[in-house]
């Protein structure tokens, strides 16, 4: 056991020596599968140069449908000022991944949903518990992350939409 | 004797020791890592390095009355540490987890260890994918195969092998796949007698006739193949046989040895079923269909298995089979499902003689599709789902009263009705089972497939309505009746309850909100269920949150309707930033049973300190 805990202390100050220059993460490329039952590979979420939100949300998480809701909202306002598109990507397994398009439906939700079945997208993500919400510049790049959600924290999440559209619109 | 006695508490002791040393250092190193990340990912070469970390711990304090047992470390914890590391179209990974002193449910059900339980590498571009070391991976719906992990439930049913997934063309994907089963942390694979390989195709039948896409038709369609391959071994037998009843007992099997007992009539019966008639290799398949016309949608897939004599189905050489259709039609505003689900003699796993007790080693994965509920009282009835036989079906309609008008108020109004019911399945078992007296190394038992048992397992009938109000209020009511069969406790008797509870959201300010939630669950006291089980509920919970940081939460579970009258309070702390989340909590948890997707597993009664931290870097 002493071998591998020296092995993670290593592996630690190595990462520490190497991380001198910090990069943004692009969203990793996974497939994962649309309503229809079609294959859909990660890399294909696309907004044309503006900011995209991608949730990790699952029909049976509260907190999530309680961000959708919130979200769904305001949803009309945050595309005509920022042109910003949400991907709502469920988590749901099989006990659940066929009720998720009727869910959807049930709610009138605006957004873009896609399923990662076998959790393959949230792994690649690292990440732990749902909600999780993320924010990609238009280079498709990881600008912001959060996980849990408390009513009012869509507040922050639009500030931080509209200042990676102000960013993008400068740098075009 | 004594010296020996001796030598184990002295082990003990050091054990203990190291236990809290390691988990100091693990959080140490974390910490140290973090400060070197400040939670940005990070560039190594061209590459970028990203992970989690999660911590859970638990200062375990006795409680006799509400059956917190003594537990022998005081401090338990689990950690897990991912890295990944990807460039391009390379990525690889490793995972370090730490269970040597796991929390007490870990510990029960032995997932108990510590080392890298993972690692792998991964290449992929458009037409190709390529994995070695441990992955996951599903097939359709997963019934004949599913490898995936879940950290809540101590479930890790990664391969390590190989995986190759190709897509010749546009709408076609190839999978292939080998590897042997993780076995929580026994990681002795050159000793193991077993491994898995299986086969995928998938075809998105719209991507090749227009016609169909033009008449808004989707169709996709697969089929997979599974087999597993476990060394035969001769299956010892010892039973006691009524020769009065069963006289034809001794001409079936190779019976080596027989001897009398006190009981006349009875005798005690030891043989062998030869390893030559233990199938070392079982095969399994699936077809699947997902199709849609513009509102309507129909997906479902059908596995079957052949002869796989194990523990689960007391060795009989039955095929295993099972269904699982949902469909469903729904627009704006209005989504309707409905779901069968049959499930036979399909416990798969990679060894034969895996305790069905546990979801270790398990292949495949036959969901339960009741709603899932996220409501406290009723988390302690949720159906677990039966692999070797239920048959089901679960009907849900979701409803949006529409924004702005007079019914639906501003925001609208969502109206949830849910009905779910599984029953056991008809068997007839096999004449020669009777002549014989076990159905162990016979075909078992037949069942007709539409055919509902006699069984009820479990049933639930109910609705909620949630509407919000104005800019500041929400509320939401829910009810459900419900019925559900202790004996998936192993307990006695059928639960019948009455669940009924609102919800109250109230912003305050901006970021500041108020939720109370507060449900009952009656319970009729004239029920015959065990002491314990008996009398109503009820649950309180009120969290002031101030978004998006922090999170304070107070709560009690009372057991009112009984005669102990026990309460299970609790309170907690939680942090958020970004991506990090610390969460203290203290109270009691009752004993029962923790759901998620149908797979439970059950809960000591538990009393103490907890803490927790995840993060995502």
């Amino acid at each position: 056991m002493k071998n591998t805990l020296l092995f993670l202390l290593t592996f630690c100050i190595l990462t520490f020596c190497i991380a001198q220059e910090k990069a943004k993460a692009t969203l990793p490329a996974v497939d994962i599968k649309t309503l229809d039952g079609k294959t859909f590979n990660t890399r294909n979420i696309q907004n044309e140069g503006k900011p995209i939100l991608i949730s990790l949300w699952a029909t049976w998480c509260k907190p999530c449908v309680a961000e959708l809701n919130a979200i769904g909202d305001v949803y009309d306002e945050w595309r005509e000022e920022t042109g910003v598109v949400l991907y709502a990507i469920s988590i749901d397994d099989t006990r659940t991944s066929a009720k998720v398009a009727p869910f959807v439906n049930g709610k009138g939700w605006e957004y873009i949903v896609l399923q990662d079945i076998n959790g393959d997208l949230k792994r690649a993500m690292n990440v732990v518990d749902v909600p999780f919400l993320c924010l990609l510049n238009g280079k498709r790049e990881i600008v912001w992350q959060h996980t849990s959600y408390a009513p009012g924290s869509e507040k922050e999440v639009f500030e931080l939409v509209k200042k990676v559209a102000k960013e993008e619109e400068s740098n075009n | 004797m004594g010296y020996k006695l001796q030598v184990t508490s002295d082990k003990h002791k050091i054990l203990a020791h190291l236990h809290i040393c390691s988990l100091i250092f693990l959080l140490s190193a974390f910490l140290l890592f973090c400060s070197s990340t400040s939670f940005a990912q990070i560039k190594a070469g061209t590459g970028i390095i990203s992970g989690d970390f999660s911590f859970n711990a638990m200062l375990y304090i006795q409680d006799t009355i509400i059956g917190a047992q003594q537990v022998d470390s005081k401090v338990r914890g689990n950690a897990w540490l991912n890295l990944n590391y990807t460039n391009g179209g390379f990525s690889s990974g490793a995972r370090y987890e730490f269970y040597l002193f796991p929390l007490i449910d870990f510990q029960n059900i032995g997932y108990r260890g510590q080392g890298i339980t993972h690692f792998f590498a991964d290449y992929k571009n458009d037409f190709i994918q390529v994995t070695g070391g441990y992955y996951y991976e599903q097939f359709g719906q997963g019934l004949t195969f599913r490898a995936y992990e879940d950290r809540n439930l101590g479930i890790d049913n990664s391969l390590l092998g190989g995986r190759v997934k190709v897509n010749p063309y546009k709408g076609i994907q190839l999978k292939g796949i080998w590897g042997i089963e993780r076995h929580n942390f026994n990681f002795n694979y050159s000793q193991r007698n077993d491994n898995v390989r299986g086969l995928d195709a998938e075809i998105a039948l719209a991507d090749f006739i227009s016609k169909l896409e033009n008449k808004g038709i989707t169709l996709t369609m697969g089929g997979s193949f599974v087999s597993r391959f476990e060394k035969a071994e001769d299956k010892m037998f010892d039973i006691y046989i009524d020769t009065s009843k069963y006289f034809y007992y001794y001409n079936y099997h190779a019976i080596s040895d027989f001897t009398a007992t006190d009981k006349p009539n009875v005798i005690r019966c030891q043989g062998v079923i030869p390893s030559e008639n233990i199938p070392q290799n079982v095969a399994s398949w699936a077809t699947r269909l997902n199709f849609g016309v513009k509102r309507f949608r129909l997906e479902g897939e059908f596995t079957s298995k052949i002869n796989d004599p194990n523990l689960s189905n007391d060795y009989i050489y039955k095929k295993g089979e099972a269904l699982l259709l949902t469909a469903s039609y729904s627009m704006k505003g209005l989504g309707i499902s409905a779901s069968f689900l049959r499930a036979d003699n399909m416990d798969f796993r990679s060894q034969r003689n895996a305790s069905p007790a546990f979801a270790a080693l398990t292949m495949n994965y036959i969901p339960a599709i009741n709603r899932q509920y996220s409501y406290q009282l009723l988390g302690n009835y949720s159906y677990a789902s039966q692999p070797s036989g239920q048959i089901g079906l679960q009907g849900q309609i979701n409803y949006l009263i529409p924004k702005k008008t007079k019914v639906g108020g501003k925001y609208g109004t969502e109206i949830t009705l849910n009905y779910a019911r599984f029953n056991d399945i008809r068997k007839s078992f096999v004449p020669l089972s009777d002549t014989i007296g076990t159905i162990t190394g016979t075909e078992g038992y037949t069942s007709k497939f539409f055919g509902f048992g006699k069984n009820l397992l479990y049933q639930d009938i109910g609705f909620d309505i949630s509407r919000r109000f104005n800019k500041y209020w929400k509320l939401m009511l829910m009810y459900n009746y419900i019925n559900y069969n202790m004996s998936l406790q192993g307990k006695n008797g059928i639960l019948k309850g009455n669940h009924v509870g609102f919800e109250l959201t109230y912003k305050i300010k901006d970021i500041h909100a108020l939720r109370v939630e507060n449900q009952f669950l009656f319970i009729p006291r004239k029920i015959d269920l065990e002491d314990k089980d008996k009398g109503s509920w009820c649950f309180l919970l009120v969290e002031y949150s101030i978004a998006p940081k922090w999170f304070v939460t107070v709560s009690d579970q009372w057991h009112f309707g009984n005669e102990k009258q026990l309460h299970y309070p609790n309170a907690a702390v939680a942090f958020v930033n970004n991506t990090t989340r610390i969460s203290l909590n203290f109270g009691k948890t009752r004993a029962g049973i923790l759901c998620v997707g149908g797979v439970c597993r059950t809960v000591p009664a538990s009393y103490g300190l907890g803490l927790s931290i995840t993060t995502t870097f």
